[in-house]
């Protein structure tokens, strides 16, 4: 019998299961040629619709048109490559909890909640890579502007990391939610709704009553898209970034720290379908 | 001519008993998803919050950008209230048309064939539309709120104009849905392609066309069709045709292509479900 | 404890459900007010499979076979009793476990439905961190039996469910582990796949000397395959002992129903006896100690007696259980 070695390079092994998205989208040319097309249609109309939307007025919200047409663009690409389709292949946790798959994840030698940190990071980078190419051609077409100094864009990139880490989070709490009720599709379309417009996905949060955004400032949503968006369209000055981290910090950790409460009481809770 | 009493009751009967069967359905439908409670009250909540925010943001919209090509905000809301209802509408009665890949991966489709009701039908009552209640009942609400506030002559014939115009954007969205589903019978379709139809009607069936270039306008008018939910009516309603860019008597007859295109969709789902080879297994 | 053990001490496990009375006006009530109903599905369980024995967990639907090879897989936390598979606790100690256990699960699998078997056979290669030289030897060996290559390369969706189960048993064993539990895994197959299994895991028993817990609720699988055989009805063992000796103990066998076309005034069949007469219509089992396969007897019977019918059943298992929990 032999057993993996303690080698640094065995233990990275699990992680080539990346892997597994990548190969189902391009494997399959239905899949990224609906992507493609859905994402070149969406931005052309969105790019036209927010033109329009300015020809009347010079500054919105303290948004000019390039920069409200850039935020609308971006937020556009997160919508269409944060989510990428695990279901087709049998592997989101509605199906691996109904299905009674799930199972085989407590009997591997990879803990149930690294490898779906794995998976995730599969979806993100899939994800990330389809972004920066639209990203590049956007630009290329004069479509979204560059950021108004180097400083502005590394902040935007620092805060979309921390962005990411958070909507990271927000979406294992959605899936653990399966360990305790039977039935959560609709929590899952829920949490997505939400988080696309209090992300500021939908539209530049800058445009809704104060109320609204006052009320959207004590949720994590705002800080995984708005931040970045706006330092980089220049919404929010570079001096705001530490004040901006700080609350990104301050979520990141405390829903850290919850994820990984619940992962605990989720591997005591499985129950398995069929006995 | 005679219609005689015994040849028209057994249709009626036999049509009011397939409406019977298919609420007897829902009924059950509804009774197995109220088992799941923290799934029913998140549907319900979510659908209410979903559509409250959408109407929100119309209405920031229209403060931040007066003079949306000539369209006063009472238009605009018109607009927007048709296409909610609609959409409430169609929620209500087409919900599973999303579930196609769902229904198609399980087999359950296989089982369908073989049953004495219409695919077609039974697909629409394969689950009960949870979220179709907060949806269909805010919709409702924003409907009436936004009518409250577009200052238009009402008459009767207006009136039954807006009724055609709000069935006529049920059956689009159906229609156009029902071909996306007809991929499903093929390929692996991820629901996003569903729900990317939904958010491109949402997003831009809310507003008045004529602020848009020609392209974006005749992409969505004659590719994808949004322009006959909502904006085409409503600028029937409040006589701002010329500015539509369409001719007047498409424009006019902007609910009938609702219907048209339901029906299309419908023969051609018909059509590609022959053809359907059952997932292997 | 030498490699390969499997101990389970008083094993139980209690589930908490939730009451669902009929009717929209209680279904409306469960929603504000839901009860609350436990049920116990294990109660006391205690086994015990040494190195290199297959023991074959048997039990009608809901008997809590599934629910027992869970705890000892260390996927379901027992709220009683003491497991130990190999000195190691499995729900305490998952990670460790995982690597000396494989488990198939009937009608559940492993593979990735947009990806070919061999795709998925390589991500799980990566992930029990196995040496390509191990994996492509370990691939050999399994093809020689369960013939992967001819289906690999098909995308997981389009294989048929005997191939899919060839290919979780494949990567259930990559990481050659000494303990191998299989919960149904032959549920729903052809005859000739569920033989083809078979074969591989008394293979695997007698050549590799793996320990394997197998359930199931078919009797013929556990006539084929096991030595020794478990009985589990309402979560508790019934019966822990030798295959035969559950027959004997049972005291069903099977038996053959004829129809005559003239009832002869004396009835003797060499092998067999007869065990009720209702005008033509005659059943016959074999005789205590007797041998006689099913077939021979067929052929004997038209021999000696004008047959015009003839069926022959196989014991029902819920004959067998029942007449066990009688004892």
């Amino acid at each position: 019998m032999t057993t993996a070695g303690g080698s640094p390079r065995s233990a990275l092994l699990p992680w080539r299961g990346m892997r597994i998205t990548v190969i189902t989208e391009l494997t399959q040319p239905v899949r990224y040629v609906t992507q493609l097309t859905m994402i070149v249609t969406q931005l052309a109309l969105t790019y036209w619709l927010w033109r329009a939307l300015y020809a009347g007025v010079k500054v919105s919200a303290g948004l000019d048109v390039t920069q409200a047409t850039s935020y609308a663009l971006l937020g556009v690409l997160y919508v269409q490559l944060r989510f990428v389709d695990r279901w087709s292949n049998g592997d989101t946790m509605v199906q691996l909890m109904f299905e009674g798959t799930i199972a085989y994840w407590f009997v591997r030698p990879v803990s149930p909640r690294r490898w779906y940190l794995i998976r995730m990071c599969g979806d993100l980078g899939y994800g990330v890579a389809w972004g920066l190419g639209a990203y590049l051609a956007c630009r290329a077409a004069g479509a979204i502007a560059g950021p108004p100094s180097l400083a502005a864009g590394g902040a935007a990139l620092l805060t979309l990391a921390l962005g990411l880490v958070i909507t990271y989070y927000l979406q294992v709490i959605v899936d653990l939610m399966c360990f305790w009720s039977t039935v959560n599709d609709n929590a899952v379309v829920a949490v997505q709704f939400a988080s696309t417009l209090l992300s500021g996905a939908f539209a530049p949060l800058w445009f809704f009553p104060g109320w609204f955004q006052r009320a959207n400032d004590f949720l994590p949503f705002q800080s995984t898209l708005n931040t970045p968006l706006s330092l980089y369209v220049g919404r929010l000055p570079v001096s705001a970034l530490p004040g901006q981290l700080a609350v990104q910090a301050g979520w990141g950790a405390g829903l850290g720290l919850f994820t990984w409460w619940l992962w605990r009481r989720a591997a005591a809770r499985v129950t398995v379908l069929g006995g | 001519m005679r219609i005689t009493a015994s040849r028209a009751q057994p249709w009626l009967r036999g049509f009011l008993g397939e409406w019977r069967t298919a609420l007897r359905i829902t009924a059950t439908s509804f009774r197995a998803r109220a088992q799941y409670r923290g799934d029913f009250i998140t549907a319900l909540a979510m659908g209410l919050a979903w559509q409250t925010s959408v109407l929100v943001f119309a209405t920031v919209i229209l403060t931040r950008f007066p003079g949306l090509g000539g369209w006063t905000s009472g238009g605009v809301l018109l607009i927007v209230a048709i296409r909610l209802l609609s959409h409430g509408g169609f929620v209500l009665v087409f919900n599973s048309l999303i579930m196609i890949p769902y229904i198609v991966q399980q087999g359950a489709l296989d089982g369908y064939l073989i049953r004495p009701m219409p695919v077609y039908r039974q697909v629409l009552l394969y689950t009960f539309p949870l979220n179709a209640l907060g949806d269909s009942f805010s919709a409702l609400l924003l409907f009436a709120f936004a009518i409250a506030r577009v200052h238009l002559a009402w008459t009767p014939l207006m009136a039954l104009y807006l009724v055609a115009a709000v069935i006529g954007g049920v059956l689009l969205e159906a229609g156009i849905q029902t071909f996306v589903s007809i991929l499903a019978f093929r390929f692996t379709m991820p629901m996003a392609v569903f729900m990317w139809f939904d958010r491109m009607i949402a997003t831009f069936g809310n507003y008045p066309f004529s602020i848009l270039p020609l392209a974006a306008r005749a992409f969505l008018t004659y590719l994808l069709p949004v322009a006959f939910v909502a904006y085409l009516p409503a600028a029937v309603l409040t006589g701002r045709i010329a500015s539509t860019g369409v001719p007047g008597w498409l424009a006019y007859a902007s609910p009938t292509a609702g219907p048209l295109i339901y029906i299309l969709a419908r023969c051609a789902w018909y059509r590609a479900l022959r053809r359907y080879e059952s997932v292997g297994g | 404890m030498p490699a390969g053990t499997i101990v389970a001490e008083g094993l139980t496990k209690v589930f908490h459900t939730v009451a669902r009375p009929p009717g929209v006006g209680a279904a409306l009530k469960s929603l504000v007010r839901p009860e609350r109903v436990p049920k116990v599905a294990v109660d006391g369980v205690s086994l015990r499979v040494d190195p290199g024995e297959l023991l074959a967990l048997l039990g009608p639907n809901g008997a809590g076979k599934s629910t027992t090879i869970k705890m000892l897989c260390g996927i379901l936390t027992p709220t009683g009793g003491r497991v130990e598979v190999n000195g190691i606790t499995p729900h305490q100690d998952r990670i460790a476990n995982a690597r000396q256990i494989g488990a198939v699960f009937g009608q559940r699998s492993q593979l990735w439905r947009d990806l070919t078997a061999r795709q998925s056979l390589e991500v799980l290669r990566d992930m029990y961190g196995l040496r390509p030289a191990d994996y492509r030897m370990r691939i050999r060996e399994f093809n020689r039996i369960l013939e992967l290559e001819e289906f690999w390369d098909g995308r997981a969706r389009q294989l048929s469910l005997g191939q899919r189960v060839r290919c979780d048993l494949a990567a259930a064993l990559l990481h050659d582990p000494p303990v191998v539990f299989l919960d149904e895994p032959t549920i729903g197959m052809d005859v000739v796949v569920k033989e083809q299994v078979r074969e591989f895991l008394r293979d695997q028993v007698r050549q590799r000397g793996r320990t394997v817990l197998l359930t199931t609720h078919d009797m013929t699988e556990v006539a084929k395959l096991a030595e020794r055989v478990a009985l589990i009805d309402h979560g508790r063992v019934v019966y822990d002992g030798k295959t035969a000796g559950l027959r004997d103990l049972a005291g069903v066998t099977w038996e053959a129903h004829v129809t005559v076309e003239t009832v002869p005034a004396v009835i003797d069949v060499p092998g067999l006896r007869l065990t009720r007469s209702d005008g033509p219509r005659l059943s016959f089992a074999p005789v205590e100690g007797g041998d006689l396969t099913p077939r021979h007897a067929v052929r004997r019977l038209i021999e000696y007696l004008p047959v015009t019918d003839i069926r022959v059943q196989e014991p029902d298992l819920e004959d067998v259980v029942r007449q066990a929990f009688r004892r």
